[in-house]
Formats: structure tokens, C-alpha cells, sequence
């Protein structure tokens, strides 16, 4: 990857803004929705519970006020001793109290803890154990006074101890002798008919209710026995300072839901407990699922930015690619990229701008093709009137000697000279024929120099048809008879050997045993830059140099080496080819 | 589709958070309030944490044999703890053994074994209550008066029975003109108890004290007694026939183990264990209970606990 400084890729610009923006919106989204139903549900629950309190508390107060009618009817029987017998009395209660299962018994006792009239025919204890007991003591003080006990073991017949609730009032009756005393009427409850009330409350899945009388002391609690045993805790604080309501809290560790009301007819109060985290237990899940919905999108929404950012950046990378290869000069394949529409047009324009610079650059080529070209013809067209010139003076020479065999020699020559020359306006023509010209040339200036130089010319079997750019030889063996071999006292030499050197090269070598040059002359010779002396060596040789480069590339060419008094080594360097076909020379 | 497979994977994540324990409670015996009195507190414990609870129990506490098959069932049935109640302290030692070595959490209630040890054991302290009955038997007697005791157990090879009976023996050494005549088992059976203590009370009528370590044992020991109030009489359990016989005076007290914190905090450990957490130790509470103190508010929930 590259480096996280510097420019980014418009992919990965593109990527980014997609998957930042589409991001950012589906978690706003999430977080609103997850807000929105996490206080829904809170307040569902708080709503729920609230009912369920009310409705256990709607049941009891029912439940009391039915034992309150109860009491009521008892009271005004037992106003009535003296219209009905005490036996008619108590039938009539036993029969309210046995179409009841929660209600154990009702008794009537006198101020002293006597039975006065009892639905039960059980053994009663002794008045003293009943006087003392907590629900006679607190009813006393008036009438109408009514009290209602919290659980606890009956105390009125010997051998049986069912858990009741004491529901007890002070009341005045007519005694058997017609007086109006006043009495205590208490009805036992069954306990668990009232806490099945309770038990049937389901606060969430471990929710409880419990209730607490005036003074903040549990009257009832589902959990009295891990209470006593110290493994369960009451928040008893919390509820006496919220008398009233609903509020939450945190309890060991647990946030809870506690709702407050008060009961009718007992002074005590209902406090449900739930646990928050069972009734949101149903935001958990909808949190698990949100979250791996959330997580899906987000999946989804890079994949897709990378998808579409990909899309969009693929022309431009290709555009780019182009661009690149066009920079490395390779203006062949063509600059058109599809794609959307900007991507297309900017392609278009690459495409025509870089047609432009190719037509351009075929322009230069072929000008400066021409330019040369034109040096060179110019350059033949030079020499050659001087040649001819020099030619034609020595065949009047020799006709004025009546030389006749020479003049016959040197016009043939002359004239098969020319033939290659022009060799039909071709540029490429075999070695043989090559070094044909080359010989007639020699043979011309051997006449003309009188014998100054000798010469010989050797080619391997076999290359007589090899094809070389033509008149390359000659210039260089006009170089060494002009500036090497002429100013010799001895006999000069000039001998031109043909032959291949590997790999795939055709070596045409000049030597002469003429003067030589000295090392400057010897680097300046082939390089352009060189001072270019007037009439002086070299024009015709960096010639034949850049010719053969121009035509084979720049692994051909010449090689010079020289020495001074010694001579002149050229090597001709050109790539060995296909044969070719002599062009068809008229046969003298 | 895929969202069907996330609401799948989800609900499959809650049941692994809320994992569902099977948790076998093996107590000596079917019958009793003790035991009766532990399974609520067991059911209690099922109800706050959601567990599944199967109680598997012989008929008789003596049969130690029904013990081992149960605690054998609960092995094949790959129960992930058990709460155990060892009846017998070493007959037991090889399933327990085996129920651990394959990794079943072993809870012990109440008693124990000599040399195999559960993952975690819950009990009352037995040579405390020894000695609270001891003491409170002595407080019946004057100074220098001979006390003479009959020691009733229920089953000679409990860590129970055992601890109660040396803390017993340990106290009456400590005093002075006390002695334990006689000390002996009824396997929880009332006849037998009755028949021990009737011969007993013939064959030395100056015997003045009676401690009966279980509730059927008591009932027994009570028959035998019928209304003699010259011996004094010291039981164990909750039983409403026991309470009328403190109330009429017969029991002079009544020892209480809560077996309900027992059986509670018996299934929490086991869940705890299961949950890799370390239960916490406490030792289960006890209280002796007289005819005064019968209806005070502690004493009801305690004594009354399984009564209506």
C-alpha cells in the first residue's frame, strides 16, 4: 500500500466519503431507533409493572373489603342475641366462613378473651394466652377500630397452627342478658390465599412483591426465609424514603423497578420489585440483532463504496495508464478509455492531442529524413563532377599519348562505375557489386596517380550477394588515397578485405599504409561535433558512418584505428542479411 | 434468509448465556420435614435462577443402598451436579467418587464423608448444637443434680449423627454428675425408637434425659414417653406433632436446623460451581426452640416453616 501521507487515490477519496457518509447516516439512524425503542420499552415495562402492582393491590383491597362486609355482618348479628339463639347465630356465620376456603374462622370474644360465638368447635386456649396476643391488644381502644395482622401462626386452638391473617375490630353485642358489652371480633384468613395473590404477580421472571406496615417492617415477603437466613437483602430504605410512586434504583448490582402504593383498610404499604435488566430483556435481543444488522450494512456499505468508487476511478486509472505509456514514448495504442462521460471526453481529447504529436513527431522524422538525404545528395553530387572532371582530363591524357588501352580501361571503368552508381535508383545493392565499384574506382585513380599504389580486394566465399547500402567503400578508399596514400614516397597499398564476424555482422575493412592520423584527428573524425576543415578528411567518412547508422542502427557503423606513419585501419560494420539479387548489369 | 440465520444465532447466544442446569437433589430419605423443609429451600433457589431440579431419594434413610442407585441414576442421566445427603460416610464414597471423576459437581448437604470430599459441602456446625442441647438440657437440672441421658441417633454412620454425639458426650464429660447411660440408633424408625426407649426407661428408671437427634426418632422416643413429664426431652425437627408436645410440654425443647437455607444454598453452590465461581462459605443456621419461645416471630418461620 502506499503511504498514508501524501495524495490519495481518487478510489480510495471516493471510497472513504461514500463509507464515512453512508456509515454516519445508518448509525445515526441506529442510535435514534435503538433510543426511541429503548425508552419505549422502559416505559412499557414501567407502565406494565405498575399495572400488575395496581392489580395485585386492586385484588387485596377487594379481598379486605369482603372481609370488612363479613365483619359487617357479623357485627349486626351479633346485635341480634336476642331476637335469634346463639346457635341460629353462629350457623349463620359458619355458613358464610365454610363457603370460604381462605377463611379458617370467626370468633367473638368477650374483653376477657372468651368465646363469645365461634365458627369452629376446636378446643380454644386458654383466655389469658389469647388476651395477650397482638391482634386482640391493638384492636381495644374503641370501636370501630379495626386491625389487620401480618402473617403469622394462629394462636387460638391448641394442636393447629395454620399461618393467618388476623383481621380484628372492637364491637359491642347483647350479651345473653340483653346487655350491650363490648367484645373483639377476629377473622383468621388462610395466609396463603392472601400471598397466592402476590406469588401470582409476575414482576419480569424473578420480580416479586412484598408489603411493609406503617413503621417500614415487612409484613409479607416471598423471600422471608433467605431474608431470616441473611441470604437475601431488602432495600427497606429506599422504600421509606419514596413512600409513594415509582422509582429505580440500583441494588447490589441490580438496577430495579420499585413501585409504591399504598393498601386500603391495612396500614401497610405494596412495594413490587423487578429487575430491569429481565424486562428489557427483549432490548438485549433487539441489541444483538440491531447490531448484527448494523454490521451487515456497514459490510455492505464498504463493499459497495469500493465497488462504485472502482467504477468510477477504473477509466481514469486506465486514462492514467495510457498517459504513462504515452510518456514512455510508445504513442501506439490508442488513448480511448469508455467509462462516464467526463472520463470519455477527456479521453477524446488525450486521444486527438496525442494523434497531433505523433503526426508531429512522423513530421520531423521524414524532415529531417529528407534534410539528410538531401546533404548526402548534395554531397555525391559534389564529388562527383570533381571526379569526373580529374577522369576526363586523364582519358584526353592518354588519347593525346595514343594510349588507347588505357583510355579504353579507364572509360569502361568510368562507365561500370557509373552503372553502380545509379544501380537503378536502388539504395541496396550486394557486395560484389559494391566492391565492383569500388574496384573501378580504384582502377580509374590507379591510372590516374601512375602507379602510386598498389591495391587488392578478397571477399569470403559465399557473400557475393550479401546486401549493403551502396557507396560506402568508396568514400573511404577516396579518403585514403587523398589524405593518406598521396603524400607517401613509397609505394602505397590499399587493401579492402570482406568477411563476417559473429554475431550476424558483415565486416568490410579498408587498409592502407598511408600517413595516419594522430588522435585528435582520429576522435573527431566520426563525431559531429568535430571542426570541420575545409577540403579536410572526414566529411566523406562521417558520411558513410551516419548513413550506415541511420540505415542499421547505431549498433553499425565505422571503426577506425590509425596510426601515424603506419596507416589507416576502417572497418565497415554492417548486419549480415538475406541475399539478395545482382542488379542485371548489361554485358559489355 | 440471512436475517432468519441472525435471529437464529442470537437466540442460540441467549440460551448460552442463560444455560439451563440439571441439578440432582439426593436426600437421605422421601418423607420428613427436614428433608421436606430442604426441598422447598432447593425449589426456592430453582425458581431464582431458572436451573431444572429432580429429587431422587429412597423411601428409608437406612437405605444407603437406594442412595447409591440414585446417586448411580443421576451419573447415567448426566445430571451436571448433585446435592447429596450422604446417608452412609463411607459406603457412598465410591459413586461419589466416580459421580466427580466425571465431572459432575458434587454438592454435600448437611453430611459428609470420611475420605472422598465434595466440590463444595454445606452443613450446620453439629458439635455447636451438640453442646447448645447439651447446655440447655444442664439448665434443666440443679446444681449437683445426677443427670443421667439416653442418646437416640437415627443412623450410626452419618457425620451428623456423629458430630452431635461426641459434642454430646464432650459436654457431659465436662460435668459433673452427668452421664450418658445409654446411646444408640433407630434408623428412623418411631417403633424401634419407642421400643429402645421403653426398655430403656424399665431397665434404669433413674434416666431423667432424652435426646432424640431426629424427627421420627422423636416421635418414637414421645410415644414411649406418653405424658411423663419427669424426663426431660430434647429433639430435633419441626414435625406438628413435635410442636404440640412442646406446647404440652412433653418436648422441653426443640432443636431446628434450617434445612430450608440448607437445600437453598446447597443448589446455589452447585450452580455457582457450575458457573466457575466460588460458593460462599457459611455454615447453615440453628436455633433451639422452647415452649416460650415458640411463637416468637423468628422462632414461627422457623419452626412453622412447612406448615399451613
Amino acid at each position: 500500500m502506499k503511504s498514508i501521507r501524501g495524495p490519495h487515490s481518487i478510489k480510495t477519496i471516493l471510497s472513504i466519503a461514500i463509507a464515512v457518509v453512508s456509515i454516519s447516516f445508518t448509525l445515526l439512524v441506529s442510535a435514534i431507533l435503538f433510543t426511541q425503542f429503548s425508552s419505549t420499552i422502559r416505559e412499557n415495562a414501567t407502565v406494565s409493572t405498575r399495572e400488575i402492582v395496581r392489580q395485585v393491590n386492586a385484588n387485596l383491597n377487594y379481598y379486605t373489603n369482603d372481609i370488612l362486609t363479613i365483619a359487617g355482618y357479623a357485627r349486626d348479628l351479633a346485635k341480634q342475641t336476642n331476637d335469634l339463639p346463639r346457635f341460629e347465630i353462629e350457623q349463620r356465620l359458619r355458613s358464610i366462613v365454610d363457603s370460604r376456603q381462605d377463611i379458617v374462622c370467626l370468633v367473638l370474644f368477650n374483653l376477657e378473651g372468651e368465646a363469645v360465638l365461634s365458627t369452629s368447635d376446636a378446643k380454644l386456649r386458654s383466655a389469658k394466652e389469647i388476651k395477650d396476643q397482638t391482634w386482640f391488644t391493638r384492636a381495644l381502644g374503641g370501636e370501630g377500630n379495626f386491625y389487620f395482622t401480618g402473617p403469622h401462626v394462629q394462636q387460638l386452638f391448641t394442636s393447629s397452627y395454620p399461618w393467618v391473617i388476623t383481621y380484628s375490630q372492637q364491637i359491642s353485642y347483647l350479651n345473653e342478658g340483653g346487655e350491650t358489652k363490648y367484645g373483639l371480633l377476629a377473622i383468621d384468613m388462610n395466609f396463603w390465599a392472601v400471598s397466592e395473590l402476590c406469588q401470582n404477580a409476575r414482576l419480569g421472571s424473578t420480580g416479586y412483591v412484598y408489603f411493609i406496615d406503617n413503621n417500614g417492617k415487612i409484613v409479607y415477603h416471598p423471600y422471608q426465609q433467605l431474608i431470616n437466613s441473611d441470604l437475601f437483602n431488602e432495600d427497606l430504605d429506599a422504600v421509606q424514603e419514596h413512600i409513594f410512586g415509582t422509582f429505580t434504583n440500583t441494588f447490589e448490582g441490580r438496577e430495579r423497578l420499585v413501585i409504591v402504593d399504598t393498601v386500603n383498610n391495612a396500614r401497610w404499604r405494596i412495594v413490587g420489585v423487578a429487575y430491569m435488566d429481565e424486562l428489557m430483556s427483549g432490548l438485549d435481543q433487539y441489541t444483538t440483532v440491531m447490531f448484527l444488522v448494523l454490521a451487515f450494512c456497514i459490510i455492505i456499505t464498504i463493499l459497495l463504496s469500493r465497488t462504485v468508487s472502482a467504477y468510477i476511478s477504473r477509466p481514469i486509472r486506465e486514462l492514467e495508464r495510457l498517459m504513462n505509456s504515452v510518456e514512455r514514448g510508445d504513442f501506439s495504442a490508442p488513448p480511448t478509455v469508455g467509462g462516464n462521460q467526463e472520463v470519455a471526453a477527456l479521453s477524446q481529447t488525450f486521444a486527438l492531442m496525442v494523434g497531433r504529436i505523433r503526426q508531429l513527431m512522423d513530421d520531423i522524422v521524414e524532415s529531417q529524413e529528407m534534410k539528410r538525404k538531401f546533404e548526402l545528395d548534395a554531397l555525391q553530387a559534389k564529388i562527383n563532377p570533381h571526379f569526373l572532371y580529374n577522369t576526363l582530363d586523364s582519358v584526353v591524357w592518354m588519347a593525346e599519348q595514343n594510349n588507347t588501352e588505357g583510355v579504353i580501361t579507364m572509360i569502361t571503368s568510368l562507365a561500370k562505375l557509373f552503372r553502380i552508381s545509379i544501380s537503378k535508383g536502388r539504395d541496396i545493392i550486394t557486395l560484389s557489386e559494391e566492391l565492383e565499384h569500388v574496384r573501378n574506382y580504384l582502377i580509374i585513380q590507379q591510372i590516374r596517380y601512375r602507379d602510386k599504389f598498389e591495391f587488392s580486394i578478397s571477399m569470403e566465399a559465399g557473400m557475393e550477394n550479401l546486401p549493403t547500402i551502396k557507396l560506402i567503400v568508396q568514400p573511404i578508399v577516396e579518403n585514403a588515397i587523398y589524405h593518406g596514400i598521396k603524400y607517401l614516397q613509397e609505394m602505397g597499398h590499399i587493401d579492402i578485405k570482406v568477411f563476417k564476424r559473429k554475431p550476424g555482422a558483415v565486416v568490410i575493412e579498408v587498409r592502407d599504409n598511408g600517413v595516419g592520423m594522430d588522435e585528435q584527428k582520429l576522435s573527431n573524425i566520426l563525431s559531429y561535433e568535430g571542426p570541420h576543415h575545409k577540403g579536410g578528411a572526414g566529411i566523406g567518412v562521417r558520411n558513410v558512418h551516419q548513413r550506415i547508422q541511420l540505415y542499421y542502427g547505431s549498433d553499425y557503423g565505422l571503426e577506425i584505428s590509425s596510426e601515424l606513419d603506419e596507416g589507416t585501419l576502417v572497418r565497415l560494420v554492417i548486419p549480415e542479411q538475406a541475399p539478395i539479387h545482382p542488379i542485371k548489369v548489361a554485358s559489355s | 434468509m440471512l436475517i432468519t440465520t441472525l435471529l437464529l444465532g442470537c437466540s442460540n447466544k441467549q440460551q448460552a448465556q442463560n444455560k439451563t442446569y440439571r441439578i440432582a437433589v439426593i436426600t437421605m430419605m422421601q418423607g420428613g420435614e427436614f428433608w421436606g423443609a430442604l426441598k422447598n429451600g432447593a425449589r426456592s433457589a430453582r425458581s431464582a435462577t431458572g436451573s431444572v431440579l429432580e429429587f431422587l431419594a429412597p423411601v428409608n434413610e437406612s437405605d444407603y443402598e437406594g442412595q447409591i442407585s440414585a446417586v448411580q441414576r443421576a451419573i447415567d442421566q448426566q445430571f451436571d451436579a448433585i446435592v447429596l445427603s450422604p446417608s452412609h460416610y463411607t459406603r457412598l464414597e465410591d459413586v461419589v467418587a466416580k459421580a466427580r471423576s466425571k465431572g459432575i459437581k458434587v454438592v454435600f448437604a448437611d453430611t459428609s464423608l470420611m475420605n472422598v470430599h465434595p466440590d463444595f459441602f454445606i452443613t450446620a456446625d453439629y458439635q455447636a448444637i451438640g453442646k447448645a442441647m447439651a447446655e440447655h438440657a444442664f439448665s434443666h437440672f440443679a446444681e449437683g443434680e445426677p443427670i443421667k441421658a439416653l442418646v437416640l441417633g437415627s443412623m450410626p454412620n452419618t457425620s451428623s449423627m456423629t458430630a452431635i454425639v461426641e459434642a454430646l458426650a464432650a459436654n457431659f464429660a465436662k460435668k459433673e454428675g452427668a452421664e450418658i447411660v445409654y446411646a444408640t440408633y433407630s434408623f428412623t424408625d418411631e417403633a424401634i425408637a419407642k421400643d429402645i426407649t421403653t426398655s430403656a426407661l424399665a431397665s434404669d428408671p433413674s434416666i431423667n434425659l432424652i435426646f432424640a437427634l431426629e424427627e421420627y426418632t422423636a416421635h418414637g422416643v414421645a410415644n414411649a414417653l406418653k405424658e411423663n413429664q419427669q424426663v426431660h426431652f430434647i429433639a430435633f425437627g419441626t414435625t406438628q406433632y413435635e410442636i404440640q408436645l412442646l406446647e404440652r410440654g412433653v418436648i422441653d425443647a426443640l432443636v431446628v436446623v434450617n434445612s430450608f437455607n440448607l437445600g437453598y444454598r446447597a443448589v446455589m453452590a452447585a450452580i455457582d460451581l457450575l458457573n466457575g465461581i466460588k460458593p460462599i462459605e457459611k455454615l447453615v443456621d440453628f436455633d433451639l426452640v422452647t415452649k416460650e419461645s415458640m411463637f416468637s416471630e423468628e422462632h414461627q418461620r422457623l419452626l412453622f416453616q412447612t406448615l399451613r
